[in-house]
């Protein structure tokens, strides 16, 4: 394990139950600056939960959170992504009628200093802003490739580019931790593969801490470092990608109990 | 004591008909989720279509209701025919669209079946007109005859409720849900000043005919004269309350409806024919709603103008009902309608008429603020 | 921590450029209210004068719902109380500072805020000043209602948060009607009479009569330029992103960071302000009493059909829907200048008839082409309608909410984003989009709903 004072984020024991059902028991992570941790699981187990409980969406019934030394347990969603912990969605969320630009311009809002009065009168400073605004929006555009359709209308773009512009809005605040749900769903395996050159580009360019939601094995077990495996909202192992495919608590989660079958099996399932 | 008692019974009476009223409106929210801001205007279209019949029947004075209500019947075959027509030509295009590539033919059938459908339900509705007159003429049995002008009564405005659903509601059953409002909104307009044209009900304020006896109280207790109007009225409104919630909760189509408002697209792949149970809350709920128009034109003989904020104030209390008692469930409504008869009666008796609506708007935000699944509304659980 | 502060930094314009960027839009709308007020009102006359006056007062209502309708998506149905609460502030502080100023509520205006023509009077007087001022008082306690009816929609969404805007409109007006009396103040009672004790007498259910008429052109096209030059401004910056990025989509902006509560209260609170500021301008109309009767719920939903069918987010939209909805009435009363325009009419609808054709026999869609055929061809029947109605003795003019209604009933079934949508008239994507709409049908999929 990593030292503590180097973990960006740290989860420690969270809880959650909806009516008589434990979405997720006692989940605890520790990313370290630079990370890049792989969240799986099969269908229900809970990964979406976990990101939600992060993100306040859902408020832990017990356990903290802490980003940067800084407890945003049970915080409103907008105070954590403030603090710089980041998201996208698993159904993507993007404001459809705003341009591509535009949704990307408003990942910049909680960085930004705007107020009504400034909006209004176009004070120097917020004539600046915007200009900063709009400058590193486009910059991130480049990054992820979509520049060229930036006045677009969001909800008019592909499926696999509207993924990559919530990257790209997540991006735009700036986060400490990203949290990627799902980042590859619908995509083609050509489209897989950028998104895999784009997660290694951001780890590298933006010094990015990640965390990652995703089915598709063959992303998952080539770029993560760690993976954290879930089942019933329970964390069943935890560990590198080679020591969490010979995992036989993690096999039997995919394949059932009385499965004997190699973990190419457990690989290929996840893959829609 | 005695302003107790007459305001306790004039209480009950109105909030009982909220109670009719609101379930129109907890019912269509229970499945459409949204507030069917025409749903009062249905309830003034019940009150004129009752003051319409009663007239044509032989009650009132012909010289004060002079213009109004001579030409009824001819609209109502109109409206019923036009609207026959409209809602097949929808069904056809609606059809059409499903499966462009077959012959017209196969759809005859259908086209047909609305057109009889809605011209049969016109037809009724004037039969039972006729024989309210024939009841009139043979003996002056207000009882029976107030009954036959309430069917008739809940039977156009059933019509109306189905015919505004196909043609103003279904269209836009994917489309946000602020649309739908929005439509509600015009379609609520649309009565309103539909109503004032001097071809339907005019500008002109009516008295309704009381077929009730107004000078032979049922009972007296401390000098309060209990009336016959309060007690049917109330009495009504109770049995059809009874009625809905044996629909509801007792039979196959009540089943069929809880199942739409907990979630259509399961409904549907379960084989309910989810538009017919949304077809038919609509003309349940507007024909509760003309019922309560009837029996509060009874109470309260001064028609308004069909536009008059008046009627729309008391729309708005029914769906202040409704959200008090929890929107989406049935008996939430009846206890509802009832709480705010009460407080809305009690608090002009007591503290200050002027501000009757006051009390109620503020009651209605407090709910929201407090408790917005309302007093017996649960969240997911019987909602309809 | 932040990158981006120091970048806004590096980037900051010089102050003196800025500052001329940030004005002259401002400049221009006085020039224009001004060239209103003293070239235009002499050329079109008294009675078209007053309907751009009500068109100038419609325009600030509408656009100032948009802000909350439109961006925020918040659904308010009782803007007229924002309109009633700013008018009775004006109208009170007007009447009863004539009286204690000038020993009567007569016009102290000058030439600026004259409707009446030939009136010998100074260009600008105390009066005028008093007018302004009663004006910002009468947006800021309206913006102060507003704060206080945001602050449910805190915890209520779409349907309910409306059921409550238009229940607090009840309210309002209710409290007016029955808690006000009817007898005004005498000169001789305002001076002994403590300030805090003017509202309660302010008309009552008859109206507060007596208002001077100090609504011009240019106190009323100062409003509509500064409506809307700040509710571009906001819809063209951070904070009117934040706002259109609720309307779309709640979670996703509170994830990305923005305060959705206090971004819609602000919403509620400026489109407050600007309706009282409308409300004071329409206290002071001339022709107009002001009464809680008239500014109930009927009048909200008149707004509302102005904001849906300019489209739900566009302030020019909602502009050009003010001012059809206004004039609309007024043309079915006297129908001539649009019958003088038939030939344009029925030339374009013919133009649009054979494109139609054209698409349907091509293949493409030609739903939208339909649609504007449908307006145009409405126009022109209008037109004629009245024209006959008129002959047979009827007053078309009495059908206009019936028309209204329809109207919104189809926009909604036909084009539910409004005329314009969320786009605004000059931006070159919203043709872009009704030409495409003319081409094939788009390919399905990749969107997120």
């Amino acid at each position: 394990m990593t030292p503590p004072t180097d973990a960006v984020l740290e989860v420690r024991s969270i809880c959650k139950s909806f009516g008589g059902l434990k979405a997720v028991q006692e989940f605890n992570l520790t990313l370290p600056r630079g990370s890049l941790r792989g969240l799986i699981g099969p269908n229900g187990a809970g990964k979406t939960t976990v990101f939600n409980l992060l993100t306040g969406v859902y408020k832990p019934d017990v356990g903290s959170v802490v980003l940067g030394g800084r407890e945003i347990t049970g915080m409103r969603p907008f105070r954590i992504a403030g603090a710089g912990l980041s998201r996208t969605f698993q159904n993507i969320r993007l404001f459809g009628e705003l341009s591509v630009l535009d949704n990307v311009r408003l990942g910049c809002h909680v960085r930004a200093q705007h107020g009504v009065f400034r909006s209004i009168v176009r004070t120097p400073f917020h004539r600046g802003e915007e200009r900063a605004i709009e400058a590193s929006a486009r910059r991130l555009l480049g990054v992820v490739g979509l520049l060229g359709r930036a006045d677009e209308q969001a909800k008019n773009l592909p499926y696999g580019d509207q993924r990559r512009l919530e990257i790209a809005r997540a991006l735009a605040t700036e986060p400490r931790v990203l949290l990627l749900d799902e980042p590859a769903a619908g995509m083609n395996s050509q489209e897989k593969v950028a998104l895999r050159a784009l997660i290694q580009r951001l780890r590298k360019e933006f010094d990015a801490t990640i965390l990652l939601i995703e089915h598709d094995m063959g992303v998952v077990m080539d770029i993560c470092e760690r993976i954290t495996v879930l089942d019933y909202g329970k964390t069943i192992a935890e560990g590198t990608p080679d020591e969490v495919q010979s995992n036989p608590a993690v096999i039997e989660a995919y394949l059932g109990a009385d499965a004997d079958a190699g973990s190419s099996h457990a690989a290929s399932k996840g893959g829609r | 004591m005695e302003k107790f008692l007459q305001t306790l019974i004039d209480a009950l009476a109105v909030g009982s008909l909220y109670a009719l009223i609101a379930l129109g409106y907890t019912m269509v929210y229970g499945i459409l989720k949204f507030i069917n801001f025409a749903h009062s205007d249905v309830f003034v279209l019940g009150a004129w279509t009752s003051f319409l019949v009663a007239v044509a029947a032989g009650w009132g004075d012909p010289q004060a209701s002079a213009g109004a209500g001579r030409e009824w019947v001819a609209w109502v075959l109109w409206a019923a025919t036009i609207a026959a027509a409209v809602i097949a030509a929808f069904e056809y295009a609606a059809w059409k669209r499903r499966h462009p590539t077959d012959a017209f033919s196969l759809n005859r059938t259908r086209l047909a079946g609305s057109l009889v459908l809605v011209a049969a339900w016109g037809w009724a509705a004037l039969g039972l007109a006729k024989m309210a007159g024939v009841v009139k003429a043979w003996g002056d049995n207000g009882l029976f005859s107030g009954l036959l002008i309430l069917l008739c009564a809940m039977a156009t405005c059933g019509l109306v409720g189905f015919v505004l659903e196909r043609l103003a509601y279904k269209p836009l059953r994917k489309a946000p849900r602020l649309n739908v409002l929005i439509t509600a909104i015009g379609v609520s307009l649309l009565l309103q000043n539909l109503g004032q044209l001097q071809a339907m009900f005019g500008t002109r304020p009516q008295r309704m005919p009381t077929l009730l006896p107004t000078d032979a109280p049922l009972a007296t207790i401390a000098n309060v004269k209990i009336m016959p109007v309060d007690v049917i009225g109330a009495a009504t409104a109770v049995a059809l309350m009874f009625l809905l919630d044996f629909l509801v909760h007792r039979t196959k189509f009540g089943r069929s409806m809880r199942a739409v408002s907990f979630n259509p697209t399961t409904a549907s792949l379960m084989g309910i024919p989810v538009d017919r149970v949304i077809s038919v809350t609509f003309v349940i709920g507007a024909s509760l709603a003309a019922a309560a128009g009837f029996l509060y034109g009874q109470k309260y003989p001064g028609l308004n103008q069909t536009a008059a904020a008046v009627w729309v104030l008391l729309g708005l209390k029914a769906f202040v009902a409704a959200v008090v008692g929890g929107i989406g469930n049935i008996r939430g409504a009846m206890l509802g309608g009832v709480l705010i008869g009460l407080l809305e009666f009690f608090g002009a008796a007591y503290v200050s008429a002027a501000m009757r609506d006051v009390y109620v708007f503020s009651l209605l935000i407090v709910v929201l603020l407090v408790r917005p699944s309302g007093i017996l509304g649960r969240p997911m659980v019987e909602k309809v | 921590m932040s990158t981006l502060r120091s970048r806004s930094v590096e980037m900051t314009p010089a102050a003196l450029p800025t500052l001329v960027r940030s004005v002259w839009p401002l400049l221009v709308g006085v020039g224009v209210a001004l060239a209103l007020q003293f070239f235009a009102k002499p050329v079109i006359g008294d009675f078209y004068a007053k309907v751009l006056l009500d068109i100038g007062t419609s325009i600030i209502l509408a656009v100032s719902l948009t802000m909350v309708n439109g961006f925020t998506g918040q659904f308010s149905i009782g803007h007229a109380a924002f309109m009633m609460v700013g008018g009775y502030v004006s109208g009170g502080i007007v009447y009863y500072g004539s009286l204690l100023a000038w020993g009567s509520a007569d016009m102290a205006g000058g030439a600026l805020s004259s409707m009446i023509d030939g009136r010998e009077a100074p260009f600008l007087t105390w009066g005028d000043a008093l007018f302004a001022g009663s004006l910002v008082a009468g947006g800021l306690v309206a913006a102060v209602c507003g704060y206080v009816v945001g602050l449910p929609s805190l915890r209520l969404k779409g349907d309910y948060l409306a059921i409550v805007t238009l229940g607090f409109g009840e309210i309002v007006r209710v409290l007016i009607q029955s808690q006000t009396s009817d007898v005004l103040y005498t000169v001789e009672e305002v001076k002994e009479t403590a300030w805090y004790l003017m509202p309660t007498k302010v008309g009552g259910a008859l109206g507060f009569s007596g208002l001077p008429f100090y609504s011009s052109l240019f106190w009323v096209f100062l409003g509509v330029a500064v409506t809307l030059l700040v509710a571009y401004r906001l819809k063209d910056s951070a904070t009117g992103r934040a706002f259109l990025s609720i309307r779309e989509d709640e979670i996703a902006s509170e994830a990305m960071g923005v305060n959705t509560t206090q971004f819609k209260v602000r919403a509620f609170v400026i489109a407050a302000f600007f309706a009282g500021v409308a409300g004071g301008l329409f206290a002071h109309s001339i022709g107009v009493q002001l009464n809680p009767g008239e500014l109930g719920f009927l009048k909200s939903f008149d707004i509302i059909i102005m904001v849906v069918l300019g489209g739900l987010g566009s302030i020019s939209g909602a502009a050009i829907a003010a001012a059809i909805v206004t004039i609309l009435p007024e043309l079915l009363r006297n129908p001539e200048p649009l019958l003088k325009m038939w030939p344009v009419l029925a030339g374009l609808a013919a133009v649009l008839l054979v494109a139609a054709v054209v698409c349907a026999m091509t293949g493409r869609r030609a739903r939208s082409l339909v649609a504007w055929m449908c307006i145009v061809l409405t126009l022109l029947g209008l037109g004629f309608g009245a024209r006959a109605a008129a002959a047979a003795g009827h007053n078309l003019g009495d059908y206009r909410m019936i028309l209204f209604a329809l109207a919104l009933i189809l926009m909604m079934i036909l084009r539910p984003q409004g005329l314009f949508g969320v786009r605004e008239v000059w931006d070159r994507s919203l043709w872009k989009g009704i030409a495409d709409s003319f081409r094939a049908p788009p390919k399905k999929g990749g969107t997120n709903k």
